[in-house]
């Protein structure tokens, strides 16, 4: 597969304020690239240079081989963005959203009508082609906001956030939807705070703070090199700590303190579990290792706000 | 720049929001006029006879014309354009296509000038249910062109000032400041023949002078003293406030 999106040194200033501070990343074509971080983290500063609306400060960034820029109409006509802020167009209808922003592609009204139509089937929302768009839930709207930003058949889709504010059921649509344009051949970019987004949606991802990205991988790769399998937590007060650890003597663990709790991480929780139960502790838990974990334990546990 | 036919889909998104308001903003555009120039023309011209040897209303109207002009694409892009990139976030939209900032600027300052345009034409309209007609048609015809220009002149003025607004409140300096002042001294009202001199020379700095000259003259067919220069001179400063008026709007919405 050939490399869709590629940047090296990439560097956005705003002022003194370094956003983003000289990253590398490859973006291969039909994959799913996932940029992860706390807010701040210099996400969404990134993938607003990858289409086009926002200037490169220092450095490279090629989209398709073109260098990104904002007067690229080129790259713009093979972008699909689905923004992290809802910026649709209350005073007109969710049919008129459509028919203008296939307009700005240069789509005529005959392709456009028939392209609409199947778009709106595609994020179940052909009912509503007539509808203001200040009647439309938030989960609508971010469907609308998919829909939107499919309209010129985009080769790159770069979505900032997607699911913010949804409950779990519109949430799972907007999952299956993106994922379903992935199995087309999309290359999706994808920025998220959300772990189980990441989980579900991306290939590779990479975790940013401060402008930098921290780390590398698939989902998978991550969680099992910087955590191990399992994670295994108790809430019991720090003086405990020593007497626990001594009684665990000879088992292959990390473990850290946060808070009220003491987090264990190992390949496998079971044994570990089997020995802390005979000290007897309450609120002892064993869980799978997740992208969370990963995410806090590079980023963090405090807050970054 | 970077202009290019997409300043026209910029126009066309304008025009599709403005279906829904097209009754009401028709309605604020014809009783606006209609109150002027009941107002002066009649209630005040009654008292003042002949006016350079033609009722008030007939020296009235051509100003109030191009006053309506200025207004309109003023507030089109102070308060317009200020809530599509604040509120409604469709600059945000808009840049992210193929469409450039550019055009995103140049299409709502052609959209304000249409606005002008129609508030223009109404109140021509309007003065002409009341018997004031312009002296020709092909002069009614150079009017409507001319409210074209005096709407790119003004919609780019108000422009510059939204693209450093950082709130609704500012607007009021620029109404209050630049935009009545030259509705009362530019010769909508009263010739300014009769402004002490250091008056009439500050008279000459307003750009709304010029618009009233040049539109009275087309209106009545009566030439004035100076129109070439007055044409000249709006056109300059048009070509100048339009370049600018991009550039820092370019500023604003690119970061």
């Amino acid at each position: 597969m050939g490399i869709l999106v590629k940047a090296s040194g990439l560097t956005k200033k705003y002022g003194d304020l370094v956003a983003v501070a000289g990253i590398d990343f490859e973006i291969r074509e039909g994959e799913c690239f996932g940029f992860l971080g706390p807010n701040g983290a210099g996400k969404t500063t990134t993938v607003r240079m990858i289409h086009c609306v926002s200037p490169v400060t220092s450095g490279i960034l090629t989209v398709g081989g073109m260098p990104s820029g904002i007067n690229n109409r080129g790259l713009k006509m093979i972008t699909g963005v689905i923004p992290q802020e809802i910026n649709l167009d209350n005073d007109l209808t969710v049919q008129e959203n459509l028919i203008i922003f296939a307009r700005f592609f240069d789509i005529g009204r005959r392709e456009a009508k028939a392209r609409i139509a199947e778009l709106l089937r595609f994020v179940e929302l052909e009912a509503k082609a007539g509808s203001k768009i200040s009647d439309l839930s938030t989960g609508m709207k971010r469907r609308l906001l998919i829909a939107r930003a499919l309209i010129n058949r985009p080769r790159l889709i770069v979505a900032d956030e997607p699911t913010t504010g949804l409950d779990p059921q519109a949430r799972h649509l907007i999952w299956q939807r993106l994922r379903q344009l992935k199995t087309q051949g999309t290359t999706l970019v994808l920025t998220t705070q959300y772990m189980e987004e990441a989980q579900q949606l991306c290939d590779r991802i990479v975790v940013m703070y401060q402008g930098r990205i921290l780390k590398e991988g698939t989902p998978a790769s991550l969680v099992e090199g910087e955590i191990g399998r399992e994670v295994v937590e108790v809430r019991v007060p720090p003086e405990d700590d020593a007497k626990i650890l001594g009684h665990l003597a000879g088992y292959d663990f990390a473990h850290e303190r946060v808070g009220d709790t003491l987090y264990f991480y190992c390949r496998e929780g079971h044994g570990l579990m089997k020995k802390l139960l005979e000290l007897d502790l309450p609120n002892t838990l064993n869980r799978p290792a997740t992208l969370e974990d990963v995410f806090l334990k590079l980023t963090g546990r405090s807050l970054h706000e | 720049m970077s202009l290019s036919y997409r300043i026209a889909y910029v126009f066309l998104r304008n025009l599709y929001s403005y279906k829904r308001f097209i009754v009401p903003t028709f309605l604020v555009s014809l009783v606006e006029p209609l109150f002027y120039l009941v107002t002066f023309g009649i209630g005040m011209g009654a008292y003042m006879g002949a006016f350079g040897g033609q009722p008030y209303l007939h020296f009235l109207v051509p100003g109030v014309l191009a006053t309506a002009a200025m207004m309109s694409s003023s507030f089109e892009c102070l308060y317009g354009t200020y809530i599509k990139i604040v509120h409604e976030k469709v600059y945000d939209s808009l840049i992210a296509t193929p469409v450039s900032a550019d055009e995103a600027v140049a299409g709502d300052i052609a959209w304000a000038s249409f606005r002008g345009l129609v508030s223009g034409s109404l109140m021509m309209g309007v003065a002409l249910v009341m018997g004031v007609a312009p002296a020709s048609l092909w002069r009614a015809a150079l009017l409507i062109v001319f409210l074209v220009f005096i709407g790119v002149l003004f919609g780019s003025l108000a422009m510059i000032v939204t693209s450093v607004a950082p709130s609704f409140d500012f607007f009021s300096y620029y109404t209050e400041l630049v935009v009545t002042p030259m509705f009362f001294f530019s010769g909508v009202f009263f010739p300014l023949e009769n402004f002490p001199g250091w008056m009439k020379t500050l008279a000459e700095f307003l750009p709304l002078t010029h618009a009233v000259r040049i539109s009275r003259a087309v209106f009545t067919g009566q030439p004035a003293p100076g129109l070439g220069w007055s044409l000249a001179g709006l056109a300059a400063l048009a070509a100048v406030v339009f370049t600018v008026s991009i550039r820092m709007m370019r500023k604003r919405l690119i970061k």
